[in-house]
């Protein structure tokens, strides 16, 4: 099939009503995490996983993946706003977006945020159309070191690219590696660390992990201090940029959208990095660099552009090569397997209609984004006066609800608990939850693929050096996790972590 | 054992001896045929080996900040430990009160008890949110929500 036909495929799925019907969802549910602090994309995405079992796979896929790319959207809102960042890739919107609107612009802010949101989102979902297809073709030739090597890789990514402790975020990825292999193994259904608990034959549940380290634990630690927001009074206007904004976003714009899609691609890389590495190539690349943080256009449009180009480039190594490059993507796979289909190089053979309807709903989606975020923004700073004291119990019975109906058992309510403990002591001891997240969602696949090449190549760890992508994969791994002891690389990993920036 | 480094690094260490001994008990296997403890009894020596570090570096740091009092010097117990406990009190009193009422008392508690509301907001919403999150997931999604002593059906 030609690429059109396959776009004519996707189309028929995305504008089926009832896949219509979940875009909408996911955008409008996105944009509404993203505008509401304390509940990210992740919590959201965990907490309306459950809702999606009696749907069909296209359209669970679309409503989550709206989430992902709603609540970058939405995240900018109150950015803009209150100077509080509704998800930690709008963090760097607050610098240059709340001070335009304290200058009384800040309807150009939120325009310029849709509209460079908009553009980036759609080019990004061109760049994953033109990629996918052939590096799918490309994924078929991997073997188990590949795979392996492509891991270890990613965790790698993530864990150099973690805000504190690279020590630390190594070991919390080795206790998702431990968390994600309890239960049957997978080669000789013999019960691993279940501690007799039968509960725990299948694993430790995806949902409870993340609902108890990303939503309790977060209520946990928003409960301790009274959150202040100051949330403008006066009527948002002229939400269309002017000429001159534009001539002044559109070079950051379009250095975002690349940016951002690049780096999406890259595993460990996503939305948050990339939105900060555009406003530091925005302030570096302008003639006026004394203009950002004192409200500059360039720095909300560029790493708006930047947060939304990498959601659609975080697509390509899940439905290529099975591998999530982030936590949000982690999700997605558990949501994929859920529904009974593997992301992978097959995925495109086996399931078109699943791959392309996905990818022609974020054209959808994105549009429907547009819509929701500029005419009705009035309705999204109502929902920003809705004080936390009322949400916090309502965030938490989502927890609840969301958790038990997984799996219709209280045991994952436990679970839940033990974990938002875990999470909550975890920020408190500066530990960081996402190479604990995307490691429990690797940890079978890296197991399965290392005794898979070990048992190929009847225990020589060269196989690993043998192969050139999986000896690349590996070198570059190598040199990440040595690189702090190199002064210069050292410095460089000080520029991206955002407490540096803000 | 003041520092928060230190301590959590002892923490870790010890966790990391337990999966090294859940490695072992579940069998190494050998390289041509790698076991089911063979990753669990690698990744727990590096877990110890991590631990030990971040475990040294807290011993040596001496900065105020990463105190275990700095990080907890502003945390309102209280509330913690209400939300917390209504979170248990929740999931034990789930299947015998059952969705609605568990919901109903879970939330008016939290609306009450973290940062007080008026009665009528408190009742009001935990009554209509404990329907309404009812009828959602119970009447349109299908999710099972036990019904305990309120057989609503």
């Amino acid at each position: 099939m030609e690429l059109w036909e396959y776009l004519r495929l996707g189309f028929a799925v995305a504008l089926d009503p009832l896949n219509l019907f979940y875009c909408f969802l996911g955008v409008f549910i996105g944009t509404l995490i993203g505008v509401l602090p304390g509940i990210g994309p992740v919590g959201a995405m965990s907490l309306l996983l459950p809702t999606t079992f009696k749907s069909t796979p296209e359209a669970a896929i679309i409503m989550l993946a709206g989430i992902y790319y709603g609540a970058m959207y939405g995240g900018s809102t109150t950015s803009i706003l209150v100077n509080i960042p509704g998800e930690a890739a709008s963090v760097v919107t607050c610098l240059d977006g709340y001070q335009m609107a304290r200058q009384g612009r800040a309807g150009p802010a939120l325009g310029i945020a849709a509209f460079g949101s908009f553009i980036a989102g759609t080019l990004s979902i061109v760049g994953l159309m033109a990629l996918a297809p052939p590096l799918s073709k490309i994924a078929l030739k991997f073997g188990p070191p590949e795979y392996f090597t492509l891991m270890v890789l990613g965790l790698t990514v993530l864990i150099y690219l973690a805000h504190g402790s690279m020590i630390k975020a190594l070991l919390m990825a080795a206790f998702g590696i431990v968390l994600g292999l309890i239960g049957l193994d997978s080669i000789n259904a013999r019960p691993r660390l279940t501690f007799g608990r039968l509960e725990l034959m299948d694993g430790v549940g995806l949902v409870p992990l993340v609902m108890g380290l990303f939503g309790i634990s977060e209520v946990l630690l928003n409960i301790e201090q009274t959150l202040r927001r100051e949330i403008f009074e006066t009527k948002i206007k002229g939400l269309l940029p002017t000429a001159k904004d534009w001539l002044e976003a559109k070079g950051a714009i379009a250095r975002g959208s690349l940016l951002g899609f690049f780096l999406g691609i890259l595993p460990g890389g996503g939305a948050v990095i990339s939105s900060f590495l555009s406003y530091a190539v925005e302030k570096r690349l302008s003639r006026h660099p004394e203009r950002f943080g004192k409200g500059a256009i360039e720095g909300v449009a560029g790493p708006e552009a930047a947060n939304n180009a990498a959601t659609g480039g975080a697509f390509i190594p899940l439905m290529t090569l099975g591998i999530p490059p982030n936590v949000v993507m982690a999700m997605l796979l558990g949501a994929f397997m859920i529904h009974g289909v593997q992301p992978g190089p097959l995925m495109m053979k086996q399931n078109p209609g699943l791959f392309w309807g996905v990818i022609t709903s974020m054209y959808i989606g994105n549009l429907m984004l547009l819509i929701l975020n500029l005419p009705l923004i009035g309705i999204w700073v109502q929902v920003l006066k809705v004080p936390y004291k009322i949400l916090f119990p309502l965030i938490l019975l989502f927890c609840l609800i969301g958790v038990y109906s997984v799996s219709n058992a209280v045991f994952d309510i436990y679970l839940m608990l033990i974990f938002g403990i875990v999470g909550y002591l975890m920020k408190k001891f500066a530990y960081e939850g996402a190479p604990l997240v995307l490691a429990f969602v690797l940890g079978p696949l890296l197991e399965n693929n290392l005794r898979k090449s070990l048992i190929m190549s009847q225990g020589d760890f060269s196989i690993f050096l043998n192969r050139p992508l999986a000896a690349v994969s590996l070198i570059i791994a190598l040199f990440l996790l040595i690189s702090p002891l190199i002064p210069w690389m050292k410095r460089k990993r000080r520029i991206v972590p955002p407490e540096e920036i803000s | 054992m003041q520092n928060k480094d230190a301590l959590s690094g002892l923490f870790w260490m010890i966790i990391g001896l337990g999966v090294c001994w859940g490695g072992l008990d579940l069998e190494l296997g050998t390289l041509h045929d790698p076991g089911s403890g063979f990753i669990f009894f690698w990744v727990g020596i590096i877990m110890i080996g991590l631990a030990a570090a971040v475990f040294i570096k807290g011993i040596r740091e001496k900065s105020p900040d990463t105190k275990l009092k700095a990080i907890f010097a502003q945390v309102q117990w209280k509330k913690v430990f209400f939300v917390f406990g209504a979170l248990i009190a929740y999931a034990l009193t789930f299947y015998h009160l059952g969705f609605v009422l568990t919901t109903i008392f879970f939330l008016l508690f939290l609306f009450k008890a973290i940062e007080p509301q008026r009665w009528s907001i408190a009742i009001g919403g935990a009554i209509v949110s404990a329907l309404t999150a009812y009828a959602v997931f119970h009447w349109w999604l299908g999710t099972q929500l036990p019904q305990g002593i309120l057989p609503l059906g």
